[in-house]
């Protein structure tokens, strides 16, 4: 490499998001998961359209099947299909991974990042408060809001992110705390960027590699939360199911119907690998300390 | 009403997984199993189905509370187990007057309490006016109403106790002066409403009229059945232990019975089959076939004195239409929800009262018949189900009403195409939203107290407790309170009856679904089991003998 190529190279080099695809491309454990994970958003997309019955199309006289031609997946034991029930459960668990994760991501990261920048009594004061509601019951707390705001899955959703930012916030505020005092930043700071830019542009994507993985854990667990919320009536109600519903209720019956567990039980661990592969790879790609080859 | 919380209730799983984590956790130490130990000792270990609200008899109303103040008390008269006929208990005899309205009690002279102290008849009156005290909030205070002036003392009409047909004569004499002849009168005394509780540990804890004093506590209770209390672990177990001073306690061959809140009935059969449980409280739908495929004789299903039913709020402005409510009960194919869903031998009901009550077969005024039910249901002003509002079926969280709630919502979904919400609530909360008619439809269950039709009938009088419908006729109300219990014959007293259920069910505020069947898993060691359709089990019989080999 020469001097002279530095220029234009640099220019390049600063495209974070471009570096990080070519990372990732390399990376086939993680391209794979992706691809599973647009295939599941595609199916999910799609369910109302390619589902074979409906999802609440029961069938009383056939009661729990094993799988079969008619029904590739067995059926519950309502007689209703099971693989089109995956499907609509996958819409509803996927929706809310993903919904309640980024409401997560979104107050946490920022909660987190200013917390750690601006530090002193700022610091003091934002940090109890998360301590605080970490304090509180967290479903109690989210009990509360459905009470207030009325059952509906999108605030189901909300309420869930709203809990789930703490930890995050947590996380980034302590990255960032370790990262103010580095060189680049002071850099940033004697060349007089505004300090928004400075958490916006030089933080935030320092910070990336441990939001990613928790990212990652935290979607699985929203699913479940939302599982157990819909288990004591808060969340979805039947005959609408999610996979955690779906998981819950075959557990129950896993001797009898084993079927009834194991496939939604695959579509859930399929999508947490993915997630996972992903993630994995993300944060190496998205890593810019070795973002220089 | 007897509300069955082992029927209606779910359990936080982690008090169940805790129990048997604390079982397993004892299992390490040692190689026994509980049902080892406990047949080597004499201590049998009862599924119970929930933790108890209370042992005051006064105060209790569930089906787990039962169970225990059934071991820890004793009332006049106890039930033969097989056929609930009435035989001596604390009264050695008695004899009834040719009217049937004055009944003579003479008391077993070697009665005790479990402190050694006598029980004698003013103890019975004292019981008795305490439980008719307002300020105690007894919910089965109308158990007593067939006894002379007690509802108008109960309700304040009458200031004087002495009014009150109950008159302790000497101490082993007591006289009890009914209202109107009521056939089931003695079969009311073995209820544990009806129990007597000792006067000198209610006082010393509390006033007489006070909820919740802590009389009831291990250490405090004085009792007078076959076990006194030892130890009441909230959330763990209540054990109680064989009651030396009961006047049969040569006859009694338990030594201990350990009763488990077993709330979860999946994680409750776990513990059956690991040997920690001698009986099960209920059985999970989906093992029955299990164990019935194996030919497991641990698996006993008896009939059951109960009815599973909706509730029909209406208070609901599109619920108040009587064609609206027959449409929806004529489109419940209660065949199928038997059959296929609960798969136990349930009978589909179409009436209120469980067929063949003490010999009362109940009307019918319907039956299964989607085409007439889309039929009314457009005269109603809803052809096809068009503009009929999303209406919410209110259960407590149990995974059996879940069940035949998505099985009725797709009927109705499918035979009057209207749209049903489902809507699951944690056992208080549940209570709470029905008694104060915060609901549209709502599952309910009542299991007899005893063995007769006004059990089931007299719930529906305007403004009862248990009502919770807001139903209320006029006539029902003169024929269940006025002209049955004067009834001279049986065959007419059950006329009335008749007439009373079909005026309830031409209206019908409530959807009767199906009749209850009592399913528990019984260890082969454990012997006299109840197998009656109250249920109900007398620890004083029961006794364990493992097999030989």
């Amino acid at each position: 490499m020469s001097t002279e190529a530095g220029t234009p190279s640099i220019e390049k080099g600063s495209s974070l998001w471009r570096d990080a695809w070519i990372k990732l491309c390399k990376n086939h454990v993680a391209l794979a998961g992706l691809g599973l994970l647009i295939f599941l958003c595609v199916v999910s997309l799609l369910t109302p359209w390619i589902a074979p019955y409906g999802y609440e199309q029961q069938d009383l006289l056939l009661g729990a099947t094993p799988p079969s031609m008619q029904h590739w997946l067995g059926t519950d034991v309502f007689g209703r299909d099971m693989l089109t029930r995956i499907m609509w459960g996958g819409r509803v668990s996927l929706t809310v991974g993903f919904i309640a994760t980024a409401v997560a991501l979104a107050i946490g990261v920022v909660w987190g990042a200013v917390a750690g920048y601006i530090g002193g009594r700022v610091d003091m004061v934002m940090m109890r408060l998360v301590d605080i509601l970490y304090a509180l019951p967290f479903m109690i707390f989210i009990i509360l809001l459905m009470v207030v705001f009325g059952r509906s899955m999108l605030l189901l959703f909300f309420a869930i992110g709203a809990v789930e930012w703490l930890t995050m916030a947590r996380i980034v505020r302590g990255q960032v705390m370790s990262l103010r005092k580095q060189e680049f930043v002071e850099a940033a700071h004697s060349l007089g960027l505004p300090q928004w830019t400075i958490i916006r542009r030089h933080i935030i994507p320092n910070t990336l590699g441990p939001v990613i993985v928790y990212t990652t854990l935290t979607i699985p667990s929203v699913m479940l939360l939302e599982a157990f919320l819909s288990f004591l009536g808060l969340g979805i109600q039947p005959p609408q199911s999610s996979w955690g519903l779906l998981i819950n209720y075959g557990v129950e019956t896993m001797e009898e119907y084993p079927w009834l567990l194991i496939f939604p039980g695959i579509a859930l661990s399929l999508t947490l690998f993915a997630l996972n592969f992903l993630g994995d790879g993300l944060r190496d790609a998205l890593d810019p300390r070795t973002a220089k080859d | 009403m007897k509300q069955s919380p082992l029927r209606s209730k779910h359990a936080p799983m982690s008090v169940g997984a805790a129990i048997v984590f604390f079982a397993l956790l004892a299992g390490c130490g040692e190689s026994e199993t509980n049902v080892q130990s406990g047949n080597r000792t004499g201590t049998l270990h009862w599924g119970n189905a929930a933790e108890p609200q209370a042992l005051d008899p006064h105060i209790a109303t569930g089906v787990p509370e039962h169970h225990i103040i059934g071991a820890l008390m004793e009332g006049l008269v106890v039930k033969n187990r097989d056929t609930l006929k009435p035989i001596p208990g604390m009264a050695k005899d008695w004899s009834i007057s040719d009217d049937g309205l004055v009944y003579t009690f003479t008391i077993r002279d070697d009665a005790r309490w479990s402190n050694g102290d006598v029980l004698n008849a003013h103890d019975f009156a004292w019981s008795w006016w305490r439980a008719l005290q307002p300020k105690l909030g007894n919910l089965y205070a109308y158990m007593y109403f067939p006894i002379a002036n007690a509802r108008q003392y109960y309700q304040g009409d009458i200031e004087d106790f002495s009014e009150v047909g109950i008159v302790a004569i000497d101490d082993l004499t007591l006289e009890v002066t009914l209202e109107n002849p009521t056939p089931y009168f003695l079969q009311l005394l073995d209820h544990y409403s009806l129990f007597p509780v000792h006067r000198a540990t209610i006082e010393q804890h509390g006033e007489p009229d006070e909820r919740g004093t802590r009389w009831t506590y291990a250490g405090n209770m004085v009792s007078n059945g076959a076990f006194k209390l030892t130890e009441w672990e909230i959330n763990r177990a209540v054990i109680v232990d064989k009651n030396p001073h009961y006047y049969a306690s040569d006859d009694v061959r338990l030594n201990r019975v350990v009763f488990y809140p077993t709330e979860n009935q999946t994680t409750e059969e776990r513990m059956f089959r690991a040997g920690q449980l001698h009986y099960t409280g209920d059985v999970p739908i989906d093992k029955i076939e299990t164990y019935r495929a194996a030919k497991n004789p641990a698996l006993k299903i008896n009939p059951y004195l109960g009815t599973y039913f909706y509730r029909l709020n209406m208070r609901v402005p599109h619920l108040q239409d009587s064609r609206v409510r027959r449409a929806l009960a004529m489109t419940i194919d209660r065949q199928l929800i038997t059959d296929k869903v609960l798969k136990a031998g349930q009978i589909p009901a179409y009436a209120m009262t469980p067929p063949n009550t003490l010999g009362y077969y109940p009307p019918t005024t319907f039956s299964f018949d989607p085409a007439a039910a889309r039929k009314l249901l457009a005269d109603a002003g809803y052809p096809n189900g068009d503009g009929f509002p999303v209406t919410e079926i209110l259960y407590n969280t149990n995974e059996a009403h879940r069940k035949v709630a998505i099985a009725i919502q797709q009927m109705w979904r499918e035979h009057l195409n209207i749209e049903v919400q489902l809507l699951n609530q944690e056992w208080k909360v549940y209570l709470d939203s029905e008694s104060s008619g915060d609901y549209q439809i709502s599952r309910a269950g009542w299991i007899g107290d005893y063995v007769d039709p006004n059990n089931f009938l007299d719930m529906w009088l305007c403004g009862g407790g248990n009502n919770r419908t807001g139903w209320c006729n006029p006539e029902y109300d003169r024929l269940i309170l006025e002209q049955a219990p004067s009834a001279a014959t049986e065959a007419e007293r059950h006329a009335i009856f008749k007439r009373a259920e079909t005026i309830l069910l031409e209206d019908l505020p409530v959807l009767p679904i199906y009749t209850y069947t009592s399913k528990h898993l019984v260890h082969p060691s454990v012997k006299n089991v109840a197998s009656n359709i109250l249920n109900q089990n007398y620890f004083r019989d029961i006794y364990l003998q493992p097999a030989s080999d």
